[in-house]
């Protein structure tokens, strides 16, 4: 399924598609894992932009939603998502089998609080990272940071298992509501301004796109408007990066 | 030159996993470059011949042909570490024989590495197995392995009974064969491949194969734990001990 390419110059900027078009060598097949301990810190939120911004950047997604207890990826982009579980074996080498071929083709994953032990657990004792390496695929792990111990606890495991480049930490300003502790001052960081009440209300209507949105609204002055902007263009340093660590 | 070594995997019980010792010990001696042969005692269906069939022979060693077939080639044959994976019910009468040939003694007086891979069951009876099969070991490195790659309730024994029982045999080692996901021992068991070569996603002629990555994984971390085992023994030093070092042993 693929997005209707808009020409646009707006677009040309943020998605800086001279610069992807200039990477000599075969791009990695990019895998994001949206994650965090805790409930309710704004995993979906930015699952949903970032593959809304991937889908407009490289055509297509495949966003996965292991996120059975909260607020799902698939009610908001059904089309886009597939659910997966990994209580099992079979749960696991379906999505897992999946996340590992080089196949061009971007992932999002929505990773529910309750499966983030399971899961990079998993990923430590099946060697993900290493096999990711060799298969030309870039894992690239956003977590959702939050001022508790249960939170440290997590970016701790994180920090153990993944290489620094391939760890971002997201700094929600709706969760922290202040500075990001220091433990969590290591390598990438993301900012994710807070929204007010109403527009926080509007963005998580069923029917919202966010690229529809900046396709649509011609007041580029808008709050919501510097906001999704300010967000697409995070992502698209994070895949710069990304490129950039290739070359 | 590596003296002559033999390693016998084996338990009067049956299913607690012997072929699949044997197994890993083969993978282990393959990925550190010692040349092996294996007997499989499995006569005439020899699952270890499934899974290794380049170097592993079915033989019955109740029978003085095929018992010749091993014991009088150990110091012509190009491996120098043969390892023998003993059918159920054979282990006792196994050594017995060995005792009877020989062997035993040759192994006592250093002109040969002996190795016993005792694989234990989950019953008391394994407890007599060990008695009975400590009357064999002097002269040979005794390992009681337990073996819970099946995660079966095995070892619920009295404690101290089990310790007083592995105190009666001087130097026996023990060795834990970690639990290995379910789906993963079916997959390898039905592609019937090594476990090296599971990992490297290659069937038995080394083509590429289609195995999950998932399973793979789950292999490639219990096999790593398994040689950690195998390492911590310092099975690789044992197998290549030196001529010089037997007739040390022998005077």
């Amino acid at each position: 399924m693929r997005v209707e390419n808009d020409g646009g110059e707006f677009f040309d900027i943020l998605l800086d598609r001279d610069a992807l078009s200039n990477i000599s060598v075969m791009p990695r097949t990019p895998v994001y894992i949206i994650c965090s301990p805790r409930p309710q810190v704004g995993k979906t939120l930015i699952a949903r932009q970032l593959s809304e911004f991937l889908r407009l950047q490289r055509g297509d997604v495949l966003a996965f939603d292991v996120n059975i207890q909260e607020p799902s990826l698939v009610d908001y982009l059904p089309r886009l998502t597939e659910t997966a579980e990994i209580d099992d074996t079979y749960g696991k080498m379906a999505l897992m089998d999946r996340l590992i071929v080089d196949d061009g083709l971007a992932k999002v994953i929505d990773l529910g609080y309750h499966a983030f032990d399971e899961f990079f657990g998993m990923i430590a004792e099946i060697g993900f990272i290493k096999e990711a390496a060799r298969s030309n695929v870039a894992p690239v792990v956003l977590f959702v940071a939050d001022s508790d111990r249960v939170s440290t606890r997590g970016y701790h495991t994180l920090r153990e298992t993944l290489p620094p480049n391939a760890l971002v930490i997201v700094d929600n300003e709706y969760v922290l509501r202040g500075d990001l502790p220091e433990t969590f001052m290591h390598g990438q960081l993301m900012r994710v301004a807070v929204l007010p009440a109403f527009l926080k209300s509007y963005i998580e209507r069923l029917t919202f796109s966010f690229t529809n949105y900046l396709r649509t609204e011609k007041d580029t002055s808008t709050e919501l408007h510097q906001w999704i902007r300010s967000n697409y263009f995070s992502f698209r340093e994070i895949e710069q990066r990304l490129a950039q660590q290739q070359d | 030159m590596a003296k002559p070594a033999v390693i016998v995997v084996g338990a009067d019980k049956g299913g607690v996993g012997k072929t699949t010792v044997s197994r890993t010990v083969l993978d282990y001696f393959s990925a550190n470059n010692v040349p092996t042969r294996a007997f499989d005692t499995e006569s005439p269906r020899g699952t270890l011949k499934r899974f290794h069939p380049d170097i592993t022979e079915i033989v019955d060693m109740t029978t003085t042909a095929d018992q010749m077939k091993i014991f009088d080639t150990l110091n012509t044959a190009k491996a120098s570490v043969t390892v023998i994976d003993v059918r159920a019910g054979l282990m006792s009468p196994a050594l017995a024989s060995l005792r009877d040939i020989g062997f035993l003694d040759a192994a006592k007086s250093g002109q040969i590495t002996f190795a016993v891979f005792h694989i234990l069951g989950p019953s008391i009876a394994s407890l007599d197995e060990i008695a009975e099969t400590a009357n064999f070991m002097s002269g040979a490195k005794y390992f009681l392995v337990k073996n819970f790659i099946n995660n079966t309730n095995f070892f619920e024994w009295d404690q101290a009974t089990y310790n007083a029982y592995f105190r009666k045999i001087k130097d026996a080692t023990e060795i834990t064969i970690p639990k290995l996901n379910e789906m993963a021992y079916e997959q390898v068991e039905v592609s019937s491949v090594p476990f090296l070569k599971f990992v490297a996603n290659k069937g038995h002629k080394n083509e590429s194969a289609n195995y999950s990555f998932v399973l793979r994984g789950y292999v490639r971390h219990w096999l790593a734990n398994v040689w950690s085992e195998f390492d911590r023994i310092k099975l690789t030093d044992i197998v290549t001990s030196k001529e010089k070092a037997s007739r040390a042993s022998a005077k």
